[in-house]
């Protein structure tokens, strides 16, 4: 299972697609990380990190815009590829259950996205060390890495499970971009609505009430979770969710995704 | 007999989802077209042709015996043992109709992939590619196939662990007569060894030679299975006689004669006509007809078909839609 799930992803590796978004990986991720670690750099709200690990939390930005689309982009057509060309057909009628045909996909698309996503971060704090001579407590990185894994994981999952559903690939495409758009661009939109609606002070950042609104609703999207598991790591932030609660929150954006798709796998019909 | 039988399928059934929106409701989905209660006994190295028209039902009949559709309805048993669906899938090869194999992958690459997906080695795998002349194109990307080769790959797939039942859907699609010729040499060869293999094909003329039995399919329901004979005896089809005379039957004769088919060609006329009647040789003899040709021809699949059906040629032509829709046999249950 995990020679069929490396052999997979070692090609989603060495694709085109993947050498498109090589550069843009690089421009998001260290090129962010090198920007923030800037000694003198000007943030809104005259905000300067402290440490490292703050200036890495900055940076995730860049996981969120790039390292969460180019995972969309390698699995958006992770199946309904197969199904167009027909191969889908000769995967599922093999013996080999389709439980772990699915971790297969999933191992070999989110492994294709993870390991240069992982190389760039280990790059980034490399940068932010040399730049701002801080260097990132290694409990921190770990946790800076597995939080940026888990957020690839549930992107990838996202896009398989459109591509399984969608027909064809412009389906499976608007689908899977649809849902990134959503959580990473319409959630700002989306939280400010419901917080207007709820009577908070929209707009005001330091407004604590909308600040744990905002936290708190963060939790229904991956990126909000993913943000949840940084600061777990960081001083004086106080958003209304518990590092327990953070952590909860992960393990459910991680199985119920997972369940979603395996379920959807075993009743798939070419 | 029952030692015979490689594989049994008793009154299987399956539906396809089709969209039935309401508007309380945009996405509800109902019960569709699909296969209701076929029973199929497969014998050990024999090769069935599986016949109908266009949306009867072949393609899902052969998902269905490919454990990729469930089934529904029935189950399918092993000398007297109920099999599951991975047991299933592990005794039958199949091979879709035209896969379009295509990425940057090597044939070695994707023979690999689909022995670990098999559960067989590795080494077996690409030794099958020999049995499909595909050995020296090995590490050939897929992108560079012919349709042909590409054909011969899912072959090569399908035969992946020594299946005991090959599934081909459409086989004959995009190979040239050559390719066509030593395929269908290749799959007797496999026959002989005891391997069972279902084919389904719009190629008549190629199936009827090849194909031990045929299975007669119409509107999701196995309508007859068994030998040309034995079909054309138990549709009680009589015994057709061909002739080419110079010139036209007259028609005081025409009358007393049952004829089937009639072509006028240049200078020639072809009639089919029942057989039986030895008297209509002296006769046209007496008259000083010139016969080409007199032999006794035996029905085509479709006439096999037709009579299974009880459709004209016309009307089984243009049944494709309503196939779909409409089953022949009253189903059990409402429908959603």
């Amino acid at each position: 299972m995990l020679h069929l799930a490396f052999a997979l992803g070692k090609e989603r590796l060495f694709s085109t697609r993947m050498l498109i978004m090589l550069p843009i990986l690089l421009l998001f991720i260290p090129g962010m990380a090198w920007g923030f670690a800037d000694p003198n750099i000007q943030l809104p709200a005259n905000q300067i990190p402290e440490n490292a690990t703050e200036t890495m939390f900055l940076s995730s930005i860049g996981i969120v815009f790039a390292g969460t689309m180019a995972a969309v982009l390698i699995a958006h057509d992770g199946i309904s590829r197969d199904r167009t060309n027909g191969v889908l057909e000769v995967r599922l009628s093999q013996p080999m259950p389709r439980w772990r045909q699915g971790v297969v996909m999933i191992i070999g698309h989110w492994t294709s996205i993870a390991f240069p996503v992982t190389l760039l971060l280990f790059i980034s704090m490399l940068l932010v060390g040399y730049r701002s001579d801080m260097w990132i407590p290694l409990g921190d990185a770990i946790i800076y890495v597995v939080a940026a894994m888990l957020v690839l994981l549930w992107y990838t999952v996202f896009a398989l499970l459109a591509s399984s559903i969608a027909r064809e690939q412009g389906s499976a495409i608007a689908f899977s971009i649809g849902l990134w758009f959503l959580f990473t661009l319409l959630w700002v939109l989306f939280t400010t609505l419901l917080a207007a609606l709820n009577g908070v002070a929209v707009g005001d950042t330091q407004d604590q009430g909308y600040l744990i609104f905002e936290g708190r609703l963060d939790l229904l999207s991956p990126n909000g979770v993913y943000h949840h598991l940084l600061e777990t790591r960081l001083d004086g932030v106080e958003r209304g969710v518990s590092a327990l609660g953070a952590y909860i929150a992960a393990f459910v954006w991680t199985i119920v995704p997972l369940y979603l798709f395996q379920r959807r796998l075993n009743r798939l019909v070419p | 007999m029952g030692d015979d039988i490689a594989m049994q399928f008793s009154a299987i059934g399956f539906r396809h989802s089709i969209p039935k929106p309401t508007w309380y409701n945009p996405l509800k989905k109902g019960k569709g077209a699909g296969i209701t209660h076929v029973d199929l006994a497969i014998t050990k190295g024999e090769i069935i042709g599986l016949v109908g028209t266009n949306g009867a039902g072949k393609t899902t009949l052969l998902r269905m015996i490919s454990g990729i559709l469930p089934l529904e309805e029935g189950n399918v048993s092993q000398a007297g043992m109920e099999l599951d669906v991975r047991a299933l899938r592990s005794m039958v090869g199949f091979m879709p109709e035209q896969v379009r194999w295509s990425s940057q992958q090597t044939i070695r690459q994707t023979m690999t992939e689909f022995a670990h997906l098999r559960g067989c080695s590795v080494q077996s795998a690409l030794d099958v590619l020999s049995l499909v002349g595909l050995r020296n194109r090995i590490d050939a990307s897929l992108d560079s196939l012919s349709q042909g080769m590409r054909q011969r790959l899912s072959l090569a797939v399908a035969l992946l662990g020594t299946p005991e039942i090959l599934v081909l859907d459409e086989p004959f699609n995009g190979m040239d007569p050559v390719a066509t010729d030593a395929f269908k040499r290749l799959l007797r060869s496999l026959a002989d060894k005891g391997i069972s293999i279902i084919i389904s094909s719009h190629h008549l003329i190629e199936l009827d030679l090849l194909a031990d039995t045929i299975a007669l399919l119409h509107r999701g329901q196995l309508l007859a299975h068994g030998t040309t004979e034995s079909l054309q005896s138990s549709l009680g089809f009589e015994q057709m006689t061909e002739l080419v005379l110079d010139k036209m039957i007259p028609e005081s004769l025409a009358k007393t004669l049952n004829i089937l088919d009639y072509v006028d060609a240049a200078n020639e006329h072809r009639y089919v006509i029942e057989s039986g009647r030895h008297d209509l040789l002296e006769t046209l003899i007496e008259k000083k007809f010139q016969i080409s040709t007199w032999r006794v021809v035996p029905p085509t699949l479709i006439e096999l078909l037709c009579a299974a059906t009880g459709l004209d040629r016309e009307t089984i032509g243009m049944d494709v839609e309503q196939s779909s829709m409409i089953p022949l046999r009253t189903i059990g249950g409402e429908e959603e």
